[in-house]
């Protein structure tokens, strides 16, 4: 059985200027001790799905569907309900640690209190936990930083902090969003070698949302790629880096820059991302789609599965350049 | 935190010395003495009473000895009018008064203020928002002195529940009315502080974090929310309290309570300087202290301030 | 008494991002503003209570220091409004035709309002403005200097400078002026503080513009949406200033007349039943009072669309 369960996930949110939907049908599993990237640009409804899975959508926002963990449906949970499982046994960390520490607590005071809550030990012992944390993802000199406030730490460093909070309980899932962008290119492969490290220790499953497929490829088992909040397509992130069998995926891995190419200019895919308040009818894609077919902007291409892929696209494999 | 103390005292004793002068010049230059005004004394007479006073001295010298017995005796001197009474008894008979009024309506506007606001904040859109927003705006146009008249109208003549004035040394019955009619205002404008800034937090990163970790909603409000909500307010409680005391004048001259506010009056009236000038340096004194408080627990609350 | 600064920053910080964006700012808070019935309904109602404090004289049957002799020591059955008598207000306890009293207790307090949150503002924009762009110890001594009158309770200060240089109008300037441009002067000189690292006031300095030119042509104009947002809702705050004093009996003087001091006339004769009295100022008080805070409130939400 898989760990993490999304069936038509769907995600609206109330503005003044009408609904908007910002996740459109999205079923995906991950499984125990497994490894998923989430890709596309900001927009595409990934950062979304995952905080529908966590109860943590803006105030406007609703979803609809299943997300089932460990069999229980996590979008018909009360909010007490939920807080028994979050960090608990699924655990997030966000893009900007820069705003994601408050900024008013120390910091053995944040990480104690997930343990004083989840496991009811006395403070002392969550303290000392939490420093035994922060040596696993390498702060130096933990026992004494630990009562340190946030703001008297590095970007690199707080990402650190946010992932040892994030694995206090040892949760089974662990959902990344967007790690890196906000740092340095050095302190990004140190958060994410430090990422690898817990998933080897620990055997914690992580699904990994970005948009960088360069951080993707050495690390992720699975790759999924959305667009207009649907999934374009999925599967072993070797083989969609080696034939991607989608316009849109194609078209990402061509704007990756590379030093084995010497080409003059670096690809780009045309157009602007989508409305989410007006998606065309069709395929999302369509409207930037370099190989339109004519039911493209009429007809929503199935996602459809063939061996341990899937993709949405009324081209035939073949046809994808 | 020590040095941050004395820092900010280093700023508070000029600050109440600039007050002092200010006050003394004001009241040097005033046209006329103080013994002149209605009936004309004999010369001699009036020399003898601006001697007993100090009045014949030259104004640096005036100015110094009154510092001087501000600072080391905390005397502000003899009252020009009542002849048996120094400043000094006056603000003893009326000072606790305003204290323990003014005490309480900083107590209600602070505690009610406040849970309103987050009340206000956690039910956004909800009716108890609403109300919320609805008391705060309409409190804004009930300033002390028209609560005071309505309270009055409503409470003593109307229904006839509770006394129209006086202190009774400070009976729940006497003092409900002052202390609303003081509170009101402050009250409302701290729950829109409160709701507007707790709005703001909850809609910040690191709230979403808390969430994520699972603490129940009471634990993100009151321990990872309430700090930084609170702040906003805490500024603005200098400017309240000073708004406060100003009210008590007020509060004193319509519920004939019998606090400083009143002899303010009487004497700006009277044109007794000596205790005009005696009860505005108190004020300011106590205006200095309370933001040295407030900025001190500032200074404890938000980690990012440097001492 | 005065409006909360921190709420009246947001505007500021709205409008150097919309700059940024290039958006057409004020077209879009005009939308916006007439979009919030609240702001619209007061902005009419500010409307009716200066035209009846400019021409509510021209309809009054009675001047309004004319004391109606016939009515005394019958007030209470005699100087109740009536159309008939022509006292559509009814008469103070001194005979006089409340109608023209508050006409012009009205017009009173509207000027005292807006003529008193006009020197607050501009003095605290030239002030905070000259500290900011100015900078380093001019600007610790401006801000400290700033820091220390804050602290003094002027309201005091000013009773005492009522009492001892008689009471004019022009002492009640003097003394609401004092105080309130304090505020306005922090939160010009936070601005500033951003504005003068922009491109355009970098350009003018590099081209040798004078330092107080730079200040009125190129910063002052680029703190008018925060300027106009807080003068509305210093305005009212001035008038609840100004009733205060007049409450007190230390504000305008006889025969002319405030609100607040009708207000204080009229509760002072309540409990004989002329709740006329109170009642009249009371309304055009609370009205004008609520008008302004919505218009400005309306002014903020329209520069600064956010979630309140």
């Amino acid at each position: 059985m898989s760990l993490l369960d999304i069936e038509d996930l769907r995600v609206t949110f109330a503005t003044a200027d009408g609904d908007v939907n910002a996740v459109n049908g999205v079923s995906f599993s991950i499984d125990k001790g497994e490894t998923l990237a989430i890709v596309g640009e900001s927009g595409s409804g990934k950062s979304q799905t995952a905080f529908a899975a966590m109860g943590l959508l803006a105030k406007n926002g609703r979803a609809a569907g299943v997300a089932r963990f460990d069999g229980q449906d996590l979008l018909s949970l009360s909010q007490g309900q939920l807080n028994k499982i979050r960090s608990k046994d699924m655990a997030m960390i966000f893009q900007d640690p820069m705003t994601s520490l408050n900024p008013y607590l120390r910091v053995s005071e944040q990480m104690a209190e997930v343990l004083m809550l989840h496991q009811g030990i006395s403070k002392s012992a969550a303290v000392t936990e939490a420093v035994r944390m922060l040596d696993a993802v390498r702060i130096p000199d933990a026992r004494a930083r630990v009562t340190m406030y946030p703001h008297e730490f590095s970007g690199g460093m707080r990402q650190r902090i946010m992932i040892a909070m994030s694995l206090l309980c040892q949760p089974r899932l662990l959902i990344a969003d967007e790690p890196t962008t906000a740092l340095d290119v050095t302190v990004q492969a140190q958060i994410m070698q430090v990422l690898s490290d817990i998933r080897n220790d620990f055997g914690t499953a992580i699904i990994l949302i970005t948009h960088d497929l360069g951080i993707v490829a050495g690390f992720c088992d699975r790759t999924l790629v959305m667009y207009g909040g649907q999934i374009m397509e999925e599967g072993p992130t070797h083989d969609i880096f080696a034939s991607p069998e989608h316009p849109y995926t194609s078209g990402l891995l061509k704007a990756v820059p590379r030093l084995d190419r010497e080409d003059a200019t670096l690809a780009t895919i045309a157009g602007e991302p989508p409305d989410m308040s007006s998606l065309p009818p069709g395929c999302p894609f369509s409207p930037r789609c370099g190989q339109l077919l004519d039911n493209c902007e009429a007809e929503r291409p199935a996602l459809q599965a063939a061996g341990d892929r899937r993709r949405a696209c009324h081209l035939s494999v073949q046809e994808v350049a | 935190m020590l040095s941050f103390v004395f820092r900010r005292l280093a700023v508070a004793i000029p600050t109440l010395l600039i007050l002092v002068i200010l006050s003394f010049v004001l009241m040097y230059s005033a046209p006329g003495g103080p013994f002149n005004s209605e009936r004309p004394l004999p010369p001699e007479v009036l020399a003898n009473i601006e001697a007993k006073y100090g009045l014949d001295q030259p104004f640096w010298k005036q100015i110094v000895n009154y510092v001087i017995g501000v600072v080391t005796q905390f005397d502000f001197g003899p009252s020009f009018q009542y002849k048996d009474r120094s400043v000094n008894d006056v603000i003893a008979q009326g000072f606790p008064v305003t204290l323990t009024y003014g005490f309480w309506s900083f107590v209600v506007a602070v505690s009610v203020g406040v849970s309103l606001g987050v009340a206000a904040a956690i039910k956004q859109n909800t009716w108890l928002d609403y109300l919320a927003v609805g008391v705060s705006i309409g409190a804004q146009v009930l300033p002390n002195f028209v609560m005071a008249p309505i309270l009055l109208l409503v409470f003593t003549l109307w229904l006839g529940w509770l006394p129209g004035g006086g202190w009774e040394g400070g009976q729940w019955n006497y003092l409900i009315m002052p202390v609303i009619a003081l509170s009101t205002s402050y009250m409302a404008s701290i729950a829109r502080i409160t709701r507007s800034s707790m709005l703001e937090v909850l809609n910040t990163n690191f709230i979403r974090t808390a969430r994520a970790k699972g603490l129940p909603m009471r634990r993100v409000i009151w321990r990872h929310a309430m700090k930084p909500a609170i702040l906003p307010v805490l500024s603005y409680l200098g400017p309240a309290f000073v708004g406060m005391i100003t009210g008590s004048v007020i509060i004193d001259v319509f519920f004939s309570t019998g606090g400083i506010g009143q002899f303010f009056v009487n004497s700006a009236f009277n044109r007794d300087y000596s205790v005009i000038m005696g009860i505005t340096i108190l004020v300011g004194a106590l205006t200095i202290l309370f933001n040295l408080l407030v900025d001190i627990l500032y200074a404890w609350i938000d980690p990012k301030i440097r001492y | 008494m005065l409006p909360n600064k921190a709420a009246v920053e947001g505007v500021g910080d709205a409008m150097q991002l919309a700059e940024v964006k290039g958006r057409s700012l004020w077209a879009d808070a005009r939308t916006r503003f007439f979009r919030n019935k609240a702001a619209v309904a007061s902005l009419v109602m500010l409307a009716l209570v200066a035209g009846f404090a400019l021409f509510g004289g021209t309809i009054a049957q009675y001047e309004n220091d004319f004391v109606d002799f016939s009515l005394i020591g019958s007030n209470a059955y005699l100087g109740v409004p009536s159309v008939d008598t022509g006292h559509y207000f009814g008469t103070d306890s001194n005979g006089r035709d409340l109608f023209a009293r508050t006409v012009q207790g009205t017009g009173i307090s509207l000027m005292v309002g807006v003529v008193g949150a006009l020197v607050a503002v501009i003095v605290g924009t030239l002030y905070g403005a000259a500290a900011g762009y100015y900078g380093g110890r001019i600007d610790g001594i401006m801000m400290r200097t700033v820091d220390v009158l804050m602290s003094i309770p002027f309201m005091f200060v000013l009773i005492l400078m009522l009492v001892i240089f008689g009471r004019s109008i022009f002492m009640l300037f003097l003394g609401i002026g004092l105080i309130s441009w304090l505020d306005m002067a922090r939160i010009a000189r936070g601005q500033t503080l951003t504005i003068k690292n922009k491109e355009f006031v970098e350009v003018a300095v590099a081209t040798g513009v004078h330092p107080i030119k730079i200040i009125l042509r190129h910063i002052v104009p680029n703190l008018l949406g925060i300027v106009i947002v807080y003068a509305t809702l210093l305005v009212p705050n001035m008038i609840i200033f100004e009733s205060f004093i007049s409450f007190l009996g230390l504000g305008v003087q006889e025969p002319a007349t405030s609100l607040g001091a009708l207000i204080n006339e009229g509760s002072r004769t309540m409990q004989f039943g002329y709740h006329w009295q109170i009642a009249f100022p009371l309304f055009f008080f609370v009205v004008t009072i609520f008008a302004f805070f919505f218009v400005g409130d309306g002014l903020r939400d329209a520069l600064d669309p956010k979630d309140r």
